[in-house]
């Protein structure tokens, strides 16, 4: 029992990350019916500007994280509009070569600028466990996670909903023809979205930071498993990002867990067989709209 | 004898019926003309026939197979061919590369043969000589080694005919040959599918809008509106038909 | 003599041309172990460049893995991120048996081939109907699980055979130079050629770089016969079906070709070349471990088919040579004259991702098309109609 206590704890923690990230490959998909390859890389940047403000200058850790925000959602922004718009968004593999090339260039920026050692974040939330029972340690980041998590999930949908530039988001979303026509500036809009996805990100990776190591790698291994999530969620439903993200934390820390034969070095293997398995069976995953079918 | 038999045959996208209870025959060596107003439901009956959509009910039997049992990509192993209104070349290989790629059911080489070129050599002089033949024939030698990307529309029609003689199909099915063509160019072209129906020994049925060229080269016309047939029999009687005549008021005829 | 040069396609000059043509790259690829054996340190802006033949050896080897890439994305239109896998796979094979059941390096072919093909066959079935970035999406995870897999300790510790987990794997036969293979007195020929002799040391060849040249025509030859069997192929009736999937997947369809089957096909022959360039890479490392088959290389791959040109059999070669000799130059250079920077090999990635987008941008068909431009000014091939 207490292990099982564990496990969930623990896939509750790491599946908060995965969804954090996981929404911000959905926003972009919103956008662009755009798989991200430089998502994580990003968010990663995002996790060397939280070191930079928050331990180099000292700032307040929350401070620091927020500043990180908004700084890589404006980089993101000048992204997409350099490298990004003038592709046409139909064909795809220009625009995935694109998305590669940035993912090799900021991974080794990175590596360039801090180095390859790991490094290590303060934390935004109080040490310690509020609950404990025997190996089960509900910690304090765990909470944190997965509450900041759900709040940012919240935060989004009441910008998507409720104000002018969300909503302009998700009529471009569903349809760019007609969007058009009623004079939503599509551009200005889908780089919005790519601002908006990279701030999420940079918050998952602060998050990822609280359990992992920062160095330049550590995004790569959240990664893959945020696109399960993703896959999983439906790729174009934020609401099912959330929830993807929680089931493969789940799925990989029980798995890992109570499957003996299964080696633990495979729990990316289990994100890569949720994401076969889920986009053979249903290819519009759990909460996902039929238009992603036509790729 | 009859060698094209549709029964029946009947499809709807949402609430639109497209094809309506749709039944024709076509006789071994007929030239068939289908008309109708745009939207009539000609191009799905030519999609329900080389199987692109999956009909809700009918049947359609060529040569006493089963086409409706058929998977698309074997279609064109039984005989049955067509060229599209919209065309479905490939822009970036050349046009003798186009006409080839049509003899496809004709040709054996396989991933196993073709890499070490084990009697495939022959087989493809044969296949490049016939195409390129094919092409002389369609007065399109001239073009044989351009891509086909930006030629002229006309021309690329004439090329997915000659990608359709290429396999040796019994049946040929042409969706709108004539678009794009001069009243000369059409009468020529009138003359180029009588011509090439005989040496190639084809039946075939022709969409086509123009409709001089369709009652001169028809052997039998069926008419459809909306989906429905609403005359058929030789192309004196199609033109003599009251309802014919008001389908197309103020159509196109 | 205006330019174009006109040539008549199947007359004297066109066979002279061809003779010419191949000749020269067939004697270019002769002479470049000689060449590069004795280390060859060019120096510029005070750094070091050495062209070492162990590099050209991996060139030759990921050149075969883009080859496989190029059929899959290039002609085929599926992306995969994740030819690592299979690259992977064969080498691993390769290693293994090599060290433990002690075969021949070229012997592992027989069973690497099968393998790799039949890997590639199962992932191309969901392929027909996973595509475009989804297809992306599973290949990138088949890359970034592929590492993992020689870790895990039923492999990694088992008696007998086994991965050796974390640290690799050496492969301790070498591949030593035949006696009839008279390297050595080639190289001592080209020596003594007078005035160009220098260019190819002295002395014969360097102990060390001996077995090098010998690895070097081993793996020449098989990526020659590589390249030779794609090219067939893809003249062909095969190659033709898959390049006509690719761009109209209804056309094809209702001229009897099977879309489901040719891309299926597609992805084991992809897969097979992946798996031969992993035996060419282990043949030339000795060498397998977690850390050589990362989703970085994956990448590398599409940069290095880019890079050559999307599309092109001969483009591999160059995208393989890119995806070596940019990151090894990145490393050995320290200084530069433009700015203050330390450079270093962390530059590497960076420059082939920079690469890769000013190409997106300035030349999509990569250096293979820019180098068919040049040549379409200098010589014009006039086809010749089939006789009847
Ligand atoms: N794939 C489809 N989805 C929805 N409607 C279709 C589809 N294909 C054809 N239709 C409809 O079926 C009708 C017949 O179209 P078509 O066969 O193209 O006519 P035409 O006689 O001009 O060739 C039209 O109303 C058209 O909009
Ligand atoms: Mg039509």
């Amino acid at each position: 029992m207490d292990l099982f206590l564990a496990r969930l704890f623990d896939g509750l923690g790491s599946g908060a990350t995965y969804a954090a990230l996981a929404m911000a490959l959905v926003l972009i998909f919103k956008a662009t019916t755009l798989i991200n390859f430089a998502q994580g890389e990003l968010a990663l940047l995002g996790a060397y500007l939280v070191l930079v403000l928050g331990v180099e200058q000292g700032l307040p850790i929350v401070v620091a994280v927020f500043l990180a925000m908004v700084i890589t959602a404006v980089f993101a922004a000048g992204l997409e509009r350099v490298f990004i718009r003038p592709f046409d968004p139909s064909d795809h593999l220009p625009l995935v070569i694109v998305t590669l090339g940035l993912f090799l260039g900021i991974n080794s920026v990175a590596g360039v600028i801090w180095g390859h050692g790991a490094r290590d974040l303060p934390s935004m939330f109080p040490d310690g466990n509020l609950y404990s029972r025997g190996v089960a340690n509900l910690s304090w980041v765990t909470v944190g996670n997965v509450a900041t998590v759900l709040a940012t999930a919240g935060a989004l949908y009441l910008l998507l909903n409720k104000t002018k530039i969300g909503l302009a988001f998700r009529a471009v979303s569903s349809n760019l023809e007609s969007s058009e026509l009623v004079g939503i500036n599509i551009g200005r809009t889908l780089q919005f979205g790519w601002a908006l996805a990279a701030a999420v990100g940079t918050l998952g990776a602060a998050l990822a930071i609280l359990t992992l190591f920062l160095e330049p790698t550590v995004m790569l291994r959240v990664l893959i498993f945020a696109f399960a999530a993703a896959a999983l969620g439906g790729l174009d439903s934020l609401g099912g990002a959330v929830v993807g993200g929680f089931v493969v934390g789940l799925v990989r820390s029980m798995g890992v867990g109570y499957l003996d034969f299964v080696p633990s070095e495979l729990g990316v293997g289990a994100a890569v067989v949720v994401i076969i398995a889920v986009l053979l069976i249903r290819p519009t995953g759990l909460f996902g709209s039929e238009q992603v079918q036509r790729v | 004898m009859t060698i094209l038999d549709v029964q029946d045959l009947r499809v709807s996208f949402g609430g639109i019926v497209a094809v309506a209870d749709l039944s024709f025959t076509v006789d071994e060596g007929q030239i068939c003309g289908l008309i109708g107003p745009n939207g009539a439901g000609k191009t799905t009956t030519f999609n329900l026939i080389s199987r692109l959509y999956q009909p809700d009910s009918g049947s359609v039997d060529f040569d006493g197979t089963d086409l409706l049992r058929v998977p698309p990509h074997k279609i064109a192993h039984q005989g049955v061919f067509r060229t599209f209104q919209n065309l479905a070349l490939w822009p970036g290989m050349t046009v003798l590369d186009n006409v080839m790629v049509g003899a496809h059911t004709r040709s054996k080489q396989s991933v196993l043969s073709a890499p070490f070129r084990f009697g495939t050599r022959r087989e493809e002089n044969r296949l490049r000589e016939e195409a390129y033949a094919i092409l002389a024939d369609l007065d399109l030698a001239e073009h044989a080694f351009k891509p086909a990307a930006g030629l002229p529309y006309g021309t690329l029609k004439r090329i997915e005919l000659a990608r359709g003689l290429a396999a040796h199909p019994r049946l040929l099915m042409l969706d709108e040959p004539a678009t794009g063509l001069t009243n000369a160019e059409v009468t020529e072209l009138a003359e180029l599918i009588r011509d090439v129906r005989d040496r190639y020994d084809l039946t075939m049925v022709l969409v086509e809008h123009h409709m001089a060229m369709v009652m001169a080269i028809s052997d039998k016309v069926v008419v459809l509106d909306f989906g429905q047939k609403i005359a058929e029999g030789t192309p004196q009687e199609v033109q003599a038909n009251p309802e014919v005549i008001r389908a197309y008021l103020g159509g196109d005829a | 003599m205006s330019l174009p040069k006109r040539i008549a396609q199947g007359g004297r000059n066109h066979r002279l041309y061809l003779l010419g043509s191949w000749g020269l790259l067939a004697l270019l690829a002769f002479l470049v172990p000689f060449l590069f054996a004795e280390t060859f340190a060019p120096e510029l802006f005070g750094n070091k460049y050495t062209v070492s033949l162990a590099n050209v050896n991996k060139s030759l080897a990921w050149a075969v893995a883009i080859l496989g890439l190029t059929v899959l994305t290039g002609f085929s239109g599926q992306i995969s991120l994740g030819h690592t896998f299979f690259v992977g796979t064969g080498a691993y094979t390769s290693a293994i048996l090599v060290e433990f059941f002690d075969w021949p390096y070229l012997a592992t072919l027989v069973v690497v081939i099968p393998m790799c093909l039949v890997i590639g066959l199962i992932i191309g079935i969901p392929a027909v109907r996973i595509t475009g970035l989804y297809l992306a999406l599973i290949t990138f995870g088949l890359a970034a699980v592929f590492p993992s897999i020689p870790k895990i300790e039923q492999l990694a510790d088992r008696d007998g055979w086994n991965t050796g987990g974390s640290n690799g794997l050496r492969v301790s036969k070498d591949l030593e130079t035949p006696s009839w293979l008279p390297t050595n007195g080639i190289a001592e020929f080209l020596q003594g050629i007078p005035l160009i002799g220098g260019m190819f040391g002295s002395d014969g060849l360097p102990r060390r770089g001996a077995d090098d040249v010998y690895v070097y025509f081993l793996l020449l030859l098989v990526a020659a016969i590589a390249f030779l069997l794609v090219r067939n192929l893809m003249k062909s009736r095969p190659g033709r079906a898959i390049i006509a999937i690719r761009d109209n997947p209804t056309g094809a369809q209702v001229s009897g070709i099977n879309p489901a089957a040719v891309k299926t096909i597609a992805f084991g022959i992809s897969g097979i070349l992946g798996g031969v360039a992993g035996v060419m890479f282990t043949m030339m490392a000795q060498f397998v471990g977690p850390d050589e088959f990362t989703t970085n290389l994956a990448i590398f791959f599409v940069v290095g088919m880019i890079v050559g040109g999307v599309g092109t059999l001969g483009g591999s070669i160059i995208g393989g040579l890119a995806i070596v000799f940019v990151p090894a130059w990145a490393g050995q250079t320290e200084t530069l004259p433009i700015a203050d920077i330390e450079f270093g090999a962390e530059f590497g990635p960076l420059i082939l991702g920079v690469l890769l987008i000013l190409l997106m941008f300035a030349m999509p068909g990569g250096i293979t098309s820019g180098f068919r431009q040049v040549r379409a000014r200098l010589v014009q091939i006039i086809p010749r109609a089939p006789s009847t």
